[in-house]
């Protein structure tokens, strides 16, 4: 076959096969394009909008965010130690611009599902064919006494990063040599089960320079957590736990770590067996879904319930809801889960435009944590779903954590991946 | 459906259509229009089949490295992995891809050191398949290469080693150089032949060293003469045999044809040539005496032909040859005056005896035929009075002539039926012939056992007359009506019968035996006397050259044949008219089996005779009664099987004549 | 009017039933995109990283994409995080992904490298790596070179070095003539030479 053939064959086929293509996506045919609002400009709701452009560049999708740019929450633990900046952390939304998605700055105070509008804040009001929700997480500020929003501003518990990790940021520098910093760690489920504790390291890491004295107390309201091994692991090795000077303590809720109450103005903590008083406090509370899933009726319970074929929520048609705030047992509250659901959710609602049936979804999570200088620890699953329970299982033989007791190699370069999954996840969600 | 209307209907079929194209089709589209620039690796891979494009490119950066040409395996052992790039492109395959044929080539660089597996015939075979019709001809060459293929497939190379069951003697590869098959015509053609006998001397090394020292084997390897016989011009190419199969043996000999085709025509003319042209091998091959692989010059000392090694060869067969042996001529040429003087004269006399006879009986069976056709218009010559049946009789032939007429006729038909297969060898029919007979053995012992009865028939035959002659020695007139020897009345008959079937004088009349009958008795004595001589000699051959030189052979061979064939045509055509065919008796006359001829007819024949047994009163004691109506049938029975019989082998004869090679 | 657009409601429901049967209708399981846009958040958007220690595997060999994963599966790579990813997927999902990512453009992030090492890099490459690695190790049958990233590249060669990673086919036979003639340099300048790429 000559090259002039191939060509005509080809300009030929392409030509029937866009008018099969007008014909076989009936919203092009029949009218204006779809519009997709999504609510929060976090790792889902960036997540969603791009790549809901990107699968059908037809789609209108409007991403609508209280703040003008994002700042991460993971790897704001290293800000804490200085390894590096807020700004480091904190990226604005041109990215998803350039992909064709409007990005509007203010806040959404209302979901009409039967109308099927979201209106704002700014007094907008906004139609959808379908609309995501992705507004992280919430605080239950009446689970400690003594701790609210206000107090969290002498506080911090710096679990949504931006302001707060500054100020956590500013009250270590600003601690006496020798000084106790308390970290309170929420009962389950809450966002970034490792984070705690890879605070606690960090602190510990910025101490070992600049306070060696210092001590870091963690008051957990859990007896188990995260990469419990790998975490004991690393800090034995860098931070001298077990031993009589360790840096890092950890109290688990057997031994009377979960805390009932705050005296603010002492930074005295009441837990279940004694008192505690730090220089620096950090308390981190339960959490449930966040404000806007409770104002649209999306939540039982604290979390929302969703279809987990195609992360609609259980509650309202059209609306789905990805991330921290959905209920995704068994996937953890962390970044790239939320990044995962959120290309589900994106395919299933183009597969609802288009009038398919949903596919099979598929999910990963991976999550890094940097214990210290050159020690990095990893968790990873690949999930699928297992329909007749509208549960989200592990692949067996497949996931897990670090090994334990891994070459000094191995660590080393999980630091180095744990900065280069940064990057591809900042890409991958709005880049 | 019924309730739509018409219109929507044709809609949904019409969004059916298009959607089902839209699906079909929209892959290749897309990577049309998304990725102009450059390409993708997805375009290394055959959509169809998912498998790998491989362009030899890919290969010949290893392949065609002129610098590094070998390669050392994990295991130390040097491996040659070079291919000449140009020598592909240039053959037949050069626009195949590498792993077409190299299929368990999927992935490059190969992950593991490959196995050399190649399948040329699954791929031709199917291609044939898909082009055998192709209306331009594509690929028509692989028409022969498939025949080659089920030759190859029936060859001993084919069959299973017997050292190595999991392997065959020989496959494709170990001849051809798949990377340098040249097209029809090439120069790769003319080189491969150069290189045959070294290709098969690969594995056939004591038959490479024997044909090294023939002279086919020095024009090829010495000379560079492509022209000279290599192995493949004898045991072909493909369709090889076992050397000690009859179909190799055969299919030598035949190919030694192909260059020596005197050599080959004269050995067919030959006895040797005869049977195995028939398809046996009894009889001695090319390379019984030339040898095989060590063919050489006569002049040779070390040829198996040489003067001096010529008994021992002739011995291989003939036990008992002697010296006479010698002046055989295996490959004696009629045709050849300068070099086969005797034998030219001797064929040329034989032929002109032929033509003279049967031309001139031919003449004189049509010119019969003519006047008898045109008396009959005229109500004239012997018909038969209805009103008036036969009843009386005239007795022509006592029993025991009829006994050696019929035995002989039998004896005659099977001399010629099994003496002919030889000398029509090419035909189909005598390789039938010999095949149903069990065999050119037994097919000589057939012979030679009629050959025998007709001769024992013959001398019984000449007691009887001479005794018959001896009884009446008083009375007897050697020249009267009653005798059958010559007389100048019969060249008298001959002239005025020729005289009548021109219209210029009325039929003659006859005595006791026509003239005609005079010939068809005497042509056996002659003939008797040619075949019989000649087949003794023929019969013992080690006898005869005892006292014989070996070319008596050649001579003998070629007049006994001759004369057996002008004897097979003249009783079988013009005998056949002469007594069963001629109007006046056609279709048949049963005289010489009831021995009683209508009187009416005799007088018609022979009424010279009559007139004079009637003036000396004798005729009473000729006459008989009608036969029974069972003797006439049976007489008509046999007649009409002999008739038949030899009506056919008349037509074998003529088939043999009239396709006899040239 | 009102019964034209019953009519054509009818007409566009009856429109989406059939073609819902028609394009993709039957899944068995998560098809090959899905299952590769879950490697984004580590290897980029479809594959093309912009994280160092994670190479792009956009536009890569298919076969070697399921080589790779089935190697890390088998614990025959010096793994960190995949062999444990690698093992949820059956040897079908991977396929499917390897398809996804070879039909992907590469989009490469220039990256800093000394401009010395990297002509000796060239040269060595040339002289021993360019048979199997062709077109200065573009994405190819044997991997992908040319642009990646050179601390994924740098951990590669210390496993292959360090006897981690099984070398494949002759390679070690090459890396072994390369840093004979160059010595330590051979592999930084060879890192230096494919990072320098676009």
């Amino acid at each position: 076959m000559t090259d002039i053939k191939r060509r005509d064959f080809i300009r030929t086929t392409g030509g029937i096969a866009m008018l099969g293509a007008t014909l076989g996506f009936p919203h092009v045919a029949l009218g204006a394009p779809r519009r997709v609002v999504v609510v929060g400009g976090g790792v889902g709701g960036c997540t969603v909008a791009k790549y809901l452009r990107k699968l059908d560049p037809n789609l209108a999708v409007t991403l609508i965010e209280t703040k003008t740019s994002y700042t991460t929450c993971f790897m704001s633990n290293e800000v804490l130690s200085g390894e590096r900046t807020l700004e480091s952390i904190t990226f604005g939304y041109d990215g998803l611009r350039r992909h064709g998605v409007e990005v509007v700055t203010d806040t959404v105070v209302g979901i009409d599902p039967v109308k099927k509008t979201v209106t704002t804040a700014g007094g907008k009001g906004f139609d959808y064919d379908a609309c995501v929700v992705s507004p992280g997480i919430g605080f239950k500020w009446d689970a400690i006494d003594g701790y609210d929003e206000a107090v969290a501003e002498d506080i911090p518990h710096a679990w949504n990063a931006g302001p707060q990790t500054k100020i956590l940021r500013r009250q270590l520098q600003a601690m006496r040599q020798g000084g106790r910093v308390i970290i309170v760690a929420p009962p389950n489920p809450f966002k970034c089960p490792p984070g705690p504790y890879e605070r606690a390291s960090q602190i510990a890491l910025y101490c070992k320079h600049h306070n060696p004295r210092a001590k870091i107390l963690i008051l957990d309201a859990k007896d188990a957590f995260s990469k419990q091994g790998l975490y004991v692991e690393g800090w034995t090795k860098l931070y001298g736990y077990g031993s009589g000077n360790s840096m890092i303590e950890w109290v688990s809720a057997a031994a009377g770590g979960k805390v009932e109450s705050l005296d603010p103005t002492t930074r005295t903590l009441q837990a279940e067996i004694e008192e505690f008083q730090g220089d620096v406090v950090n308390i981190i509370p339960p959490q449930k879904a966040g404000p806007i899933a409770f104002a649209a009726d999306l939540v039982d319970g604290d979390w929302c319930p969703v279809d987990k074929r195609t992360f609609e929520s259980k509650r309202h048609k059209d609306i789905y809801v990805l991330g921290d705030a959905s209920s995704a047992a068994k996937m953890p509250k962390s970044a790239y889960a939320a990044n995962s659901q959120a290309k589900v959710a994106a395919a299933a609602i183009i597969n609802r435009f288009n009038g398919r049936e949903p596919g099979d979804p598929t999910f990963v999570n991976t999550c890094y944590s940097v214990v210290g200088e050159d020690f990095g620890i990893s968790v990873a699953a690949v999930y699928t779903l297992n329909a007749a329970t509208n549960t989200i299982e592990e692949m067996p033989k497949s996931g897990g954590v670090s090994p334990a007791n891994a070459s000094p190699e191995i660590r080393k370069r999980e630091v180095s991946y744990a900065h280069s999954w940064f990057k591809n996840v900042i890409n991958d969600m709005m880049e | 459906m019924s309730t739509m209307p018409r219109r929507i209907a044709s809609m949904v079929l019409a969004c059916l259509w298009a959607a089902s194209l839209g699906l079909i089709i929209t892959p290749s589209a897309q990577a049309e229009t998304a990725e102009p620039q450059g390409e993708l690796m997805i375009e290394h891979f055959d959509p169809a089949t998912g498998q790998r494009i491989i362009p030899n490119e890919r290969c010949l950066t290893c392949h065609g490295d002129e610098k590094e040409k070998t390669d050392v395996r994990d295991d130390g052992t040097q491996v040659n992995l070079f291919v000449h790039r140009e020598q592909i492109e240039a053959s037949v395959h050069g626009e195949q891809r590498c792993n077409s044929c190299h299929t368990t080539i999927r992935r490059v660089p190969h992950r593991e050191a490959p196995e050399v597996i190649v399948g040329c015939v699954e791929c031709h075979r199917d291609t044939w398949e898909k082009f055998q019709n192709d209306p331009e001809g594509k690929h028509k060459r692989l028409k022969v290469v498939n025949e080659q293929i089920d030759n190859f497939m029936d060859s001993v190379h084919a069959q299973p080693n017997k050292l190595d069951e999991s392997r065959t003697n020989a496959t494709c590869y170990d001849c051809h150089d798949a990377h340098n098959v040249g097209e029809l015509g090439s120069i790769q053609r003319a080189e491969k032949r150069l290189k045959n006998p070294e290709v098969c001397g690969r594995c056939h090394e004591k038959q490479l060293a024997e044909y090294r020292t023939s002279d086919h084997g020095k024009a090829v390897l010495e000379k560079g003469d492509s022209k000279s016989a290599v192995c493949s011009d004898c045991h072909t190419t493909h369709a090889i045999a076992a050397p000690e199969s009859d179909t190799a043996k055969r299919a030598i000999t035949k190919n030694c044809g192909d260059c020596h085709e005197d050599a080959q025509r004269t050995y067919f003319a030959s006895y040797h040539g005869q049977v195995h042209r028939l398809g046996y091998t009894n009889t001695a091959k090319c390379h019984d005496c030339h040898g095989g692989h060590e063919v050489k010059d006569k002049d040779d000392p070390t040829s198996s032909i040489h003067a001096n090694n010529r008994l021992e060869n002739c011995k291989n067969c003939h036990t008992d040859a002697n010296e006479n042996f010698l002046s055989f001529w295996p490959h004696g040429d009629a045709d050849d005056m300068e070099a086969y003087p005797t034998l030219w004269w001797a064929k040329r006399f034989m032929q002109g005896l032929i033509y003279g006879v049967i031309a001139f009986f031919w003449v004189h069976v049509l010119l019969w035929l003519y006047r008898e056709l045109v008396d009959r218009f005229q109500g004239k010559g012997f018909i038969e009075n209805l009103d008036r049946p036969d009843i009386v009789y005239f007795r022509r032939f006592s029993v025991a002539w009829r006994w050696i007429h019929a035995l002989f006729a039998i004896s005659t038909m099977t001399l010629i039926l099994t003496g002919t297969t030889l000398l029509f060898s090419h035909t189909g029919w005598a390789k039938a012939v010999v095949s149903f007979l069990g065999g050119p053995k037994m097919e000589g012992i057939i012979h030679r056992t009629a050959a025998i009865i007709w001769l024992a028939i013959f001398l019984t035959h000449l007691t009887i007359a001479l005794t018959n002659i001896w009884r009446k020695r008083k009375t007897f007139q050697w020249f009267g009506g009653t005798s059958m020897l010559p007389n100048m009345k019969d060249l008298q008959d001959l002239r005025n019968m020729f005289r009548w079937f021109l219209g210029r004088g009325p039929r003659p009349e006859f005595c006791h035996w026509t003239y005609w009958q005079k010939f068809d008795y005497w042509a056996p004595f002659w003939g008797a006397a040619v075949i019989g001589s000649s087949g003794i000699v023929l019969f013992a051959p080690e006898a005869t050259a005892s006292i014989l030189p070996g070319w008596v052979f050649n001579i003998a061979t070629l007049i006994h044949a001759e004369e057996a064939l002008l004897a097979a045509i003249f009783l079988n055509s013009v005998h056949f008219f002469n007594v069963h065919f001629r109007p006046e008796r056609f279709p048949m006359s049963t005289t010489i089996f009831t021995g009683a001829i209508p009187i009416e007819e005799f007088k018609h024949d022979h009424r010279l005779e009559y007139e004079r047994l009637v003036a000396a009163g004798d005729l009473e004691k000729h006459l008989i009664k009608r036969p029974s109506r069972r003797a006439e049938l049976a007489a008509s029975f046999i007649t009409s099987v002999l008739i038949m019989a030899g009506l056919a082998l008349l037509t074998l004869v003529l088939i043999g004549i009239a396709t006899a090679p040239k | 009017m009102q019964r034209d657009d019953t009519m054509t409601k009818n007409v566009r429901n009856l429109l989406l039933a059939v073609l819902a049967l028609l394009p993709g209708a039957a899944l068995a399981g998560p098809s090959g995109e899905a299952l590769a846009f879950t490697c984004a958040g580590c290897h980029g958007t479809d594959g093309s990283s912009v994280g160092p220690s994670m190479p792009s595997i956009a536009g890569m060999d298919p076969e070697v994409f399921v080589d790779a994963m089935k190697a890390y599966q088998a614990d025959k790579r010096n793994a960190t995080i995949m062999n444990r990813i690698a093992r949820g997927y059956s040897d079908e999902q991977l396929k499917d992904m390897g398809w996804f990512f070879a039909k992907q453009r590469l989009h490469l992030t220039p990256q800093k490298h000394d401009a010395a090492l990297a002509a000796r890099g060239a040269r060595l490459h040339e002289k021993h790596c360019e048979k199997c690695h062709e077109n200065g190790g573009r994405p190819g049958d044997a991997g992908t070179l040319a642009g990646q990233w050179m601390p994924y590249l740098d951990h590669t060669m210390a496993d292959f070095l360090s006897g981690k990673r099984d070398w494949p086919r002759k390679m070690k036979r090459k890396v072994d003539a390369a840093i004979a003639e160059e010595g330590k340099q051979a592999i930084p300048a060879l890192i230096h030479y494919y990072g320098s790429q676009q």
